[in-house]
């Protein structure tokens, strides 16, 4: 245990950060359990503690009697400085211990840019940041989440790849751990590797043809499967879902409880890569959801929840479920909220419903502004659509309202761009049809742009990403098309979207371009004051690694792809008819109202998703 | 019914700002169910208030809060459940009702403050020369150091300000024990007087944590100063 803390935290920015100890946080007796995890996520703590998914899986371990599972976050660079200079390891928040005494040390992989993060916080640990050259004694780095579903780039940094939802296939691995807890590191793996959803990059091997394409993913060893599929939860209303959740001192950024309603959608946007991976839908009965509500309510003092999924609108009993939900609650002063809703006039509707204060603008995101490029990606979303939902919101005075649109998608034009400012135009017009006594004053339209990242197993795997330089002429032309003095237009033409790309769909070369980066000081990449192009620059010189071949160039249909070896349900060739679709904006229905064969009901619901 | 509660900020907790622990403190009442009263208005706000705010870094054995129910409830059985529903770090140590005796308001626990007791310790590389130096501080008239006011710094003598002043020395370490004037009519600072002694103290050790604990706070009563928990009665 570390002991003089002290002497560091009165001395940074935010002590609250690495404390520990907070209401219904878990504290075991380390002696008395079989198996130690670390629960690490790569980003500062307020961001950390507001993810989902680790407090699922945190809940989950500490139900176990043997396992004890632990917190560490990203600490913020004047804590890294601190510890480096009075010698503290990385420790994890419940016990203080070093992150290397560990049994298991577990990463989410959320976003591509927090890597040079996960090697930073092993190094801190004083953990062996390459797999290959980790000793005996060392703790098993596993690694899970999103970003996963194209582990590559880390197949020399982590030992275990987890693939897909963590609730049931993390109690399998704590069980072969336990059982082989002791013996040499590559039995342990050998024993893990039997386990459904879970990869072990190291017992496998890659070749390349002459251009640098894939040529065979082979495995080492026969015990290893040459494919991998995900794993999924197939009854949510059965799945262990926390009772209670740690309630941070501190203020976090999703600071509420945050109530997973469904997972999946049944959209099928294809620059989603959601919306694929987390395939099939699956939603948790009301009944089951009024209860979480309740215990969780109970159990923090909460005063705020917030429905959480991916279209939350979808949900098949929206109105029923947030109408019963407010009619238990109205006493007990708790609030509900959306995170984001549907561009039509009945989300609206609800969200004026619970929404009592009209404090924040409304967030819409047609994604595109021009309809053949809405139906290029299949967004499902008409200009009419689009009014009428601006309409009710004018109407029921929301005078504030936040567009979000991507640019450089597949086969997008100039038109499509500008076409993004006439859109915003019309929404300003919009306003003016409302009778001056019933629309709120201060008209204000904010346009915002994201550079899109094409992502493995989404129908737009196989593109190009847009040129930098041709980015910046369509942020200059949208600019330009925009002619209401209502309408912002606010975009960023980051080259982090450009290392975005490359990561997202790299291979095991990239690895080494990883690791020298982080050698040469790259961190918390996603945070524009810590970002630094001219490191990635001289990362990729010295490893001789050219970025342009993973970001910008288109790949053929034929061609091996570094994630093929996974199978997350949907099958190539579903992804390939999409985007054969995409070009000729032909329209691919919801999958709640006709079956689309995309392969997930075949393989992983045995008949029927619904 | 209003009531006065006596907690503690641990020290596990020290590091945690004035939002954060009246934050922590608005979910303990909710979890405990109370009938706490919440303000009128667009916005409405728990009725409860901290009496003396501490800053980050110094923990205390004598917080106090007022906080008012809409019903009463027995004192120890309000104790219990907010002590069920609060963080280690967070101890409710008494709580007592507070009892309008007369046509006088009752004044809240912040007004009411003239000082508190903390315990300071100062870490040194070598205690050597300790000893002669706090004696030459004690026989010095005034104690002049730059305090923060509303209007800026300015050049003040905090020696009268403290009305109490013993320590002891062991393993390198000073420990102080130190009465000050708290609250709004006066008020000085551990913080600052632990760095007026440290300045004027030589073998100081630079990077050392400060450890300040509150003590105690207290109110004067018939001339004398008695903890805020007696003050009310």
């Amino acid at each position: 245990m570390i002991n003089n803390l002290d002497d560091i935290l009165y001395r940074v920015e935010k002590p609250a950060r690495y404390i520990g100890s907070e209401f219904n946080s878990c504290m075991k007796d380390k002696d008395k359990v079989e198996v130690r995890f670390v629960f690490c996520f790569p980003d500062v703590y307020e961001v950390g503690m507001s993810h989902l998914g680790s407090k699922i899986l945190y809940h989950i371990l500490n139900n176990r009697e043997d396992t004890f599972c632990e917190r560490v976050y990203t600490p913020w660079p004047d804590m890294e400085a601190l510890m480096k200079d009075a010698g503290i390891p990385l420790f994890a928040l419940e016990s203080k211990d070093p992150i290397n005494r560990f049994d298991l040390v577990g990463f989410t992989l959320q976003y591509e840019m927090s890597y040079t993060n996960i090697l930073n916080m092993l190094s801190l640990g004083d953990i062996t940041i390459r797999s290959s050259l980790r000793g005996e004694g060392e703790p098993i780095v596993i690694c899970g989440g999103p970003c996963a579903y194209n582990p590559e780039p880390l197949y020399d940094i982590a030992d275990v790849i987890s693939l897909g939802e963590g609730e049931e296939v993390l109690n399998e691995v704590i069980e072969v751990y336990k059982a082989n807890k002791g013996k040499k590191r590559f039995e342990i793996l050998k024993a893990l590797s039997s386990i459904e959803g879970i990869y072990i990059p190291g017992f496998y091997t890659v070749t390349y043809k002459q251009d640098g394409t894939i040529e065979d993913f082979i495995p080492k060893y026969d015990f290893v499967p040459k494919t991998i599929s995900k794993r999924i939860v197939k009854d949510l209303d059965k799945a262990n879902y926390p009772d209670k959740i740690i309630v941070p001192y501190t203020e976090i950024i999703h600071d509420r409880i945050i109530l997973e309603t469904f997972r999946g959608c049944t959209r099928g946007c294809r620059f989603c890569q959601a919306g694929m991976i987390y395939r099939p839908i699956r939603e948790k009965s009301k009944e089951t959801l009024l209860k979480q509500s309740e215990e969780l309510i109970a159990s923090t003092g909460y005063d705020d929840v917030s429905l959480s999924s991916l279209s939350i609108c979808d949900y098949s009993n929206i109105e029923d479920l947030v109408t019963e939900f407010i009619e238990k609650n109205k006493d007990k002063k708790i609030g509900i909220s959306l995170p984001s809703i549907r561009i039509d006039s009945f989300s609206v509707n609800l969200l004026k419903e619970i929404q009592k204060v009209r404090k924040t603008g409304l967030t819409l995101a047609p994604e595109a502004g021009s309809q053949r490029m809405r139906d290029i990606i299949n967004k499902g979303v008409t200009e009419e659509d689009l009014m009428n939902a601006v309409n009710s919101a004018f109407a029921s005075g929301w005078s504030t309202i936040k567009l979000y649109f991507m640019i450089g998608l597949p086969y997008e034009e100039k038109e499509d761009v500008s076409d993004i400012g006439a859109l915003a135009d019309k929404v300003a017009q919009e306003y003016f049809k409302i009778p001056k006594g019933v629309r709120s004053r201060g008209l204000k339209i904010n346009v915002s742009s994201a550079i899109f990242v094409p992502k493995a197993f989404t129908p737009f795997q196989w593109a190009a990403q847009e040129r930098t330089e041709v980015i910046k002429e369509k942020i200059k032309l949208l600019n330009y098309s925009i002619n209401s003095k209502a309408v912002d237009y606010s975009w960023h033409d980051s080259p982090v979207s450009y290392l975005e790309a490359v990561f997202a769909r790299g291979d095991r070369k990239l690895c080494d371009t990883l690791i020298k980066a982080f050698e040469l000081g790259a961190k918390f990449d996603g945070w524009s004051e810590y970002f630094k192009t001219d490191t990635w620059k001289k990362a990729f010189e010295l490893t001789n690694i050219d970025g342009d071949f993973y970001a910008y160039r288109e790949r053929t249909y034929d061609e091996k792809l570094p994630w093929d070896f996974i199978d997350i349900g949907v099958s190539k060739e579903f992804l390939i008819e999409e985007n054969e679709k995409a070009k000729k904006q032909i329209l691919t229905e919801d999958c709640r109202l006709n079956c689309n064969n995309c392969g997930i009901n075949s393989k992983l619901m045995k008949g029927g998703c619904m | 019914m209003r009531y006065l509660v006596k907690f503690t900020k641990g020290d596990a907790i020290k590091f945690i700002s004035h939002l954060d622990l009246m934050r922590t403190l608005q979910r303990v009442v909710r979890r405990s169910l109370i009938p706490v009263d919440y303000s009128n208005g667009f916005n409405p706000h728990m009725n409860i208030s901290i009496a003396q705010p501490l800053p980050v870094g110094v923990c205390s054995k004598a917080e106090y809060l007022d906080i008012v129910l809409s019903t009463t409830l027995d004192s120890s059985a309000i104790k219990d459940v907010l002590n069920k529903n609060s963080p280690t770090g967070v101890n409710f140590k008494d709580i007592k009702e507070i009892i309008a005796t007369g046509e006088k308001k009752v004044p809240q626990g912040m007004a009411v403050i003239d000082a508190a007791l903390y315990d300071i310790k100062i870490k040194y590389s070598s205690e050597e020369n300790i000893e002669t130096d706090i004696q030459k501080l004690l026989q010095m008239d005034s104690w002049v150091i730059l305090k923060k006011t509303k209007s800026g710094e300015k050049l003040t003598n905090i020696k009268p300000m403290v009305k109490k002043f013993d320590y002891t020395l062991k393993d390198n370490t000073l420990f102080i024990s130190s009465f000050l004037s708290c609250g709004s009519r006066e008020n000085l600072s551990a913080e600052l007087l632990a760095s007026f002694i440290k300045s004027n103290t030589s073998n100081v050790s630079e990077d050392s944590f400060t450890y300040i604990c509150r003590e105690e706070l207290y109110g004067i009563k018939d001339g004398n100063f008695v903890p805020l928990y007696d003050y009310f009665s």
